[in-house]
């Protein structure tokens, strides 16, 4: 019988109401403060192939490693998949885990002796053992370092927990309570989902949810060929660059796509890219994929479903041995600041794919951690992800101190760092002149003073953008650079690079970190005066930038600015 | 001469009116179409009309309380005041920055979009030289030099409104009140909001936000209040008792209102609440989700054990404000809410809506977009023969038909009943995704809660919605369409007051708290004294918000007796621990917990209207007996009888199918399910488990 569209409508909605509902409960059952407090973990529900059916985006990039974990999971226990069983896995090779600080777990959900789906979730650990507190170190030359490896294991099977599987998470974690709380949250959570497809099923019957999940990917396969379609065939490139891999300083990495679009095929050729890098920068294919499903996403319409029909369109190509197609074991825990530059590059090589939706570059990601003693001699970590900036979009500027494309972190409140950690905040604003010049203007960077109280601490810093700049386009200017100073403007002045890890720090210490602002969009000659007098009166745009990138009448400006300050 | 007490509730497309004989203790009900730009011609013209009808002298009104829509229209329609900004210097930043994040959802792909509007661009923002540590100590004292070239910045480029927000000015105000103190000095005639007011919470954005919102409103509110209280009196008003609701379902004189203008926000949604609360403090259905669905929008609230969730923030229209109020959800989809079929040929309801003008297609007035209420027309569950809204609006069943056949199900080849279906089975998703919110992903089990269904299209939907999610029953109160009115009868005078004071637990001397909390209740006393409402009337309420060490955000604990309870912060630290597992499901006793507000709550006791209504002596069913109708259940037309809801007595009962019909709203019993009306002329609908 075929599926009425009404149901078919009916249950989709229901299927993202689920997702939903596992999200909430993941958030409120979550023991560690990641997963509480910076709600990083994902929920979804994959069909029986591991195609993607229902999602709700927290961080997109979790979406493409999931279908991957249950291939994993297949390659390992095909024939010994049962009610009741939960995997774990955190490898990303093996398994394609985004890093290997990520849990996965999956739950297969039956409808008598036919696997209808899998319930599953990636979650950030506390902690997975590994050279430093945290699993993640920004030193590691390989993924051994990077934590104890595990492979798709059964933690439960046939509803009684694995004790050998338990005993070694919990031998192999400096947090063993947090991580074994976090996973069987994870574990209640697909439970939860799978209660809510057994309703669903008991209503609808097994058939017509099946016919649902092939039909809502064919219903996004289909409308996504028809748009490619409706492109025009070509090759269009894409670059965008990290500063360096933390480890070998002096070295920028590239990262390059090139785009081949014929009919209603779409192929994204990412070969050229950079080397694999010693540091832990390497970020594995099925994440890059992702990245695509994100620039798609993007370019095609937000509310486009991220799900297996989306996938079953976009073919790709890597060069084995290459930043985004490692060989085991490189590292690969700070891949977020390569899977950001892919991101990027797609975006920018898609500029020439769909002219009426262009992007200029990004001011980027990362974050900043200050670590020390009290005077009192207890120890602290002050841990911030400060947003940066859009670049200028097609007809509207760049949006100024946000984070970019697949981050999402919250700034923190200045009143709760002051009163928490021996530190004075001395300043907080947008940077003038950071944003990329141009028709439209990029977003502009933000910058944030601090004044070390601590008697001593130790700086490390996972930023970006400050010797590659973001991009302009259509004659746009590229964004400012952004930098970390120490002591500025004294002869201590001292200016550090975007990643590196532990730098000294004393008591009155000022350090100053200037996040990178994002590319402008077409030539600044263009932008109206209207507009380019609100910036300068706003303080976006300086009276020298104006009158030197923009081009505005120096007089004019001038007395628009005079009659404004009152100064007449 | 009667005594008679007035609640005025502004819709967007109705407003609503209650009024109340204090003596006979009986209610009249009406509405008449909500004016713009003025709300007030509605209030005024409807007051004048029904004291007309009734022969009452205006002198007979003493009592009067508004609902109202003006700060939210503001904020949606970017009408407020002309507002400026100071702030610290160096600190520009905060307002610019303000979450950092984009949500959770599509936006997370959406390259093109922006950021919630700034109420203040930069250039109407100021810097003063100042600087307060984070123990409240004064590491830069105001330069007065500073302060005056802001202000007189300022007042040349016409401001209307000043928001002052200074970094922790929660723990020393002063610098605040020195800038209000030049500020009337300088330019007495600007309206001076000051955070250390507003908001007086840590965590500088939020406090910002939410001062620089209340000053867009202000100027805006004020005149609004005005020109209202100049009306009433042309009219022949004389009461002093005259009263807007707030967001945190109390209620607050005109002047103390028109101050605090972020804090009516949510005026119009909150008095529903509050009549759900009494219903279930007094009836004897402690457990509810109220659900109050309307034209463009439904509203979902619980309540348990007769008290309604609060939280103490959050973002109301994209804006982030930081002031106590019921925790309501709203979803943006109700009766006029707007089918269409997408690229993929998938059937969507929602967001856009109707309105009133020209609204569904069913009312005839030239839309030809299918609405959730045209679909329900199509089922046979409103007909054509009983008009909504006592009569205003006729239904034209044609051109519903016409417009699902044309847009729906002609593209989707179904029939048009099969299309109406689904147009009414999707919503009903999206409530109950809106009811969830609420309660299942809170921590709430839905088999303890009654569905509370108001609003004009509440009753239609609310059994079937109900019974899928396996909740305990419905109750229907006796007018859905004016329940929100009524509830203005219902509120006391509430006034929240807090104080910020980050500290770990063990650090807090039992003596420091109790004297911060009585310094708030002292201020609360002073505020309700003002008001008129002598000590015996006033009572408090005490919370403090705590979280784990490390937690961004807090949770609400209530003490029941604060010098009984601080003796010993052991208990309170229990409390705590058993309140987060309540919400999150776990809690970490081993891990230590620190305080970060005191919250105290200013309630003055107002007289309340009667919840029971009279009902008929002796009904009957034949008596009540409208006529029968087809309506489309599961898959086919059934016979089904209508009822008056009037002629039904108490312990009557009705079995489905049936509709109910009353002048403000339809109720709809799918086959099998049974209402009762019970004493206080509340029809409940219980489930069948």
């Amino acid at each position: 019988m075929a599926l009425d569209p009404i149901t078919a409508q009916v249950i989709q909605n229901r299927l993202s109401g689920i997702v939903q509902e596992m999200q909430t409960n993941i958030f409120r059952t979550g023991y560690s403060t990641i997963v509480r407090e910076s709600q990083d973990a994902s929920c979804m529900i994959l069909d029986a192939n591991g195609a993607v059916v229902g999602e709700h985006v927290i961080l997109p990039l979790h979406i493409a490693a999931l279908p991957e974990v249950v291939r994993a999971i297949y390659a390992a226990y095909q024939g010994r998949i049962y009610p009741g069983d939960a995997f774990i896995t955190n490898h990303p090779y093996i398994a394609g885990v985004t890093h290997s600080i990520d849990m996965a777990v999956a739950v297969p959900v039956f409808v008598g002796e036919r696997l209808l789906a899998f319930c599953a979730s990636i979650a950030h650990k506390s902690d997975l053992g590994g050279m430093v507190p945290g699993t993640g170190s920004g030193n590691a030359r390989e993924l051994f370092q990077e934590g104890i490896q595990y492979p798709p294991v059964k933690f439960i099977d046939r509803g009684e927990v694995v004790p050998e599987v338990e005993a070694i998470l919990r031998a192999n974690s400096r947090t063993p309570d947090l991580i074994l709380g976090d996973i069987r949250g994870q574990v209640g959570t697909a439970r939860l989902g799978e209660e809510r497809l057994h309703d669903m099923v008991a209503r609808y019957g097994l058939d017509t949810v099946l016919d649902t999940f092939a039909d809502l990917q064919d219903k996004t396969e289909k409308r996504v060929r028809r748009v490619i379609a409706g492109w025009e065939d070509g090759i269009f490139e894409g670059e965008a660059w990290v500063d360096n891999d933390g480890i070998e300083l002096d070295r920028p990495i590239r990262y390059h796509v090139r785009i081949e679009k014929t009919g209603e095929r779409i192929l994204f050729d990412f070969s050229q890219s950079a080397d694999q890098t010693l540091g832990p920068l390497n970020v594995r294919p099925p994440l890059v994929r992702g990245c695509c499903y994100y620039a798609m996403v993007a370019m095609i319409d937000p509310e486009l479903g991220n799900n297996g029909g989306l996938a079953r369109c976009i073919e790709t190509r890597f060069r084995p041995g290459s930043v985004l197609d490692p060989v085991f074991p490189a590292p690969t825990n700070t891949y977020m600041a390569s899977a950001t530059a892919v991101a990027e590059a797609v975006l920018q090589a898609m500029n020439g794919l769909i002219p009426q939706k262009k992007v200029a570059g990004m001011g980027g990601v990362g974050g900043m951690v200050i670590g020390g003693q009290r005077d009192d001699g207890s120890s602290y970590v002050q841990y911030e992800l400060i947003g940066a900036a859009y670049g200028a979009r097609s007809g509207k500027d760049g949006v100024s101190g946000v984070s970019v494309l697949l981050d999402n972190a919250k700034t923190a409140p200045i009143e709760v760092i002051e009163t928490e950690f021996p530190v004075q905040v001395r300043r907080f604003e947008l940077i003038a002149d950071s944003g990329g010049a141009g028709r439209h203007r990029g977003g502009l960077a933000v910058r944030r003073e601090y004044n070390i109280l601590a008697p001593r601490a130790q700086l490390t810093l996972r930023g970006g953008k400050h010797t590659q700049p973001a991009f302009g386009i259509e004659g746009g200017s590229p964004g400012r650079l952004g930098a970390c100073i120490i002591n500025p403007g004294t002869e201590n002045e001292q200016s550090l690079p975007s990643r590196f890890g532990g730098v000294a720090l004393l008591r009155g210490d000022i350090l100053r970190l200037e996040k990178a602002g994002g590319g402008g969009l077409g030539s600044p000659k263009d932008r109206p005066w209207e507009q380019l007098v609100e910036d300068v009166l706003n303080g976006y745009v300086s009276y020298e930038s104006a009158v030197s990138d923009y081009g505005a009448d120096p007089d004019k400006l001038g007395e628009v600015l005079r009659d404004w300050r009152g100064t007449n | 001469m009667r005594r008679l007490r007035i609640g005025v509730d502004t819709g967007g497309t109705f407003t609503d009116f209650v009024v109340l004989d204090e003596d006979r203790g009986t209610l009249d009900v009406f509405k008449v179409p909500s004016t713009r730009p003025d709300q007030a011609d509605a209030i005024i013209g409807g007051l004048a009309d029904y004291l007309s009808r009734s022969g009452d002298p205006a002198e007979s009104v003493a009592f009067f309380c508004h609902g109202t829509t003006v700060g939210t229209n503001a904020i949606l329609e970017a009408n407020g005041a002309r507002t400026g900004l100071v702030v610290t210097e160096g600190f520009r930043g905060i307002y610019e920055v303000g979450e950092q994040t984009r949500g959770h959802g599509s936006i997370i792909y959406d390259l093109f979009f922006e950021k919630p509007r700034a109420l203040v661009p930069a250039r109407l923002t100021e810097e003063v030289l100042e600087r307060v540590g984070s123990r409240g100590e004064v590491q830069l004292p105001l330069d007065e030099k500073s302060a005056r070239m802001a202000i007189e910045q300022l007042v040349r480029h016409k401001v209307d409104s000043v928001a002052v927000c200074l970094l922790f000015s929660f723990k020393h105000p002063e610098h605040e009140q020195q800038l209000k103190r030049l500020f009337g000095e300088i330019a007495p005639e600007i309206n001076v909001s000051i955070s250390s007011e507003v908001s007086p919470e840590i965590r500088e954005y939020y406090r910002m936000s939410t001062t620089v919102v209340n000053a867009y409103l202000n100027p805006l509110l004020g005149r609004y209040v005005h020109s209202l209280d100049g009306r009433l009196h042309e009219l022949g008003v004389p009461t002093d008792q005259r009263y807007i609701i707030r967001s945190n379902g109390g209620v607050a004189s005109f002047e103390t209102a028109r101050d605090r203008s972020v804090q009516t926000i949510l005026s119009g949604p909150a008095a529903g609440v509050v009549t759900a609360q009494h219903v279930a403090s007094s009836a004897g259905i402690p457990n509810l989700v109220t659900f109050d669905m309307g034209g463009t929008s439904t509203d979902v609230a619980l309540i348990k054990e007769g008290e309604p969730v609060r939280r103490m923030g959050g973002k109301v229209h994209g804006l982030d404000v930081l002031v106590p109020m019921l925790d309501i959800h709203t979803v943006a989809a109700g009766g006029g809410t707007i089918a269409w079929v997408d690229e993929m040929e998938a059937l969507q309801v929602g967001p856009r809506s109707a309105g009133s003008d020209p609204g569904p297609a069913c009312y005839g007035k030239g839309g030809t977009e299918p609405t959730v209420t045209d679909a329900n027309v199509a089922l046979g569950v409103l007909s054509a023969d009983q008009p909504l809204a006592g009569g205003a609006l006729k239904l034209d069943r044609d051109a519903a038909e016409r417009a699902i056949y044309e847009r729906i199900a002609k593209p989707l080849g179904l029939s048009v009943t099969e299309a109406a279906r689904g147009i009414v089975e999707i919503v009903n998703v999206k409530m109950q995704e809106a009811i969830k919110v609420v309660s299942s992903n809170r921590g709430y089990d839905l088999r303890d809660f009654y569905l509370f269904a108001f609003g004009g299209a509440g009753p239609l939907h609310a059994c079937q919605i109900a019974e899928e999610m396996g909740m305990k029953g419905v109750v229907i109160p006796p007018y859905p369409g004016v329940t929100s009115a009524l509830g203005l009868l219902l509120s006391d005078v509430r006034h929240d007051y807090v104080h910020s004071d980050l500290r770990d637990l063990n650090d807090v001397q039992p003596g420091q708290a109790e004297s911060i909390f009585l310094g708030l209740r002292d201020r609360g006393m002073a505020q309700l004294r003002s008001e008129g409402f002598s000590p015996d009337l006033c009572r408090f309420v005490w919370d403090m918000d705590l979280r784990y060490i490390g937690q961004g955000y807090e949770l609400t604990v209530a003490l029941p007796d604060i010098p009984h309870l601080l003796d010993d912060l052991r208990q309170l630290r229990q409390r705590f621990d058993e309140a987060h597992l309540q919400l999150t499901g776990h809690f970490a006793p081993n891990e230590r917990v620190e305080v970060v507000n005191y919250r105290v709550s200013a309630i003055a006791k107002v007289p309340r209207a009667p919840l029971a209504v009279p009902l008929p002596d002796h009904g009957s069913l034949d008596l009540a007996h409208a006529g029968d109708t087809a309506v489309f259940f599961h898959d086919r037309f059934e016979t089904t009888p209508m009822y008056q809801r009037s002629f039904l007595a108490a312990g009557m009962e009705v079995t489905g199918p049936a509709v109910i019909l009353q002048n403000d709203s339809t109720t709809v019993l799918g086959p099998g399910q049974a209402g009762t009306m019970d004493a206080w002329g509340y029809l409940r609908v219980e489930s069948r488990l």
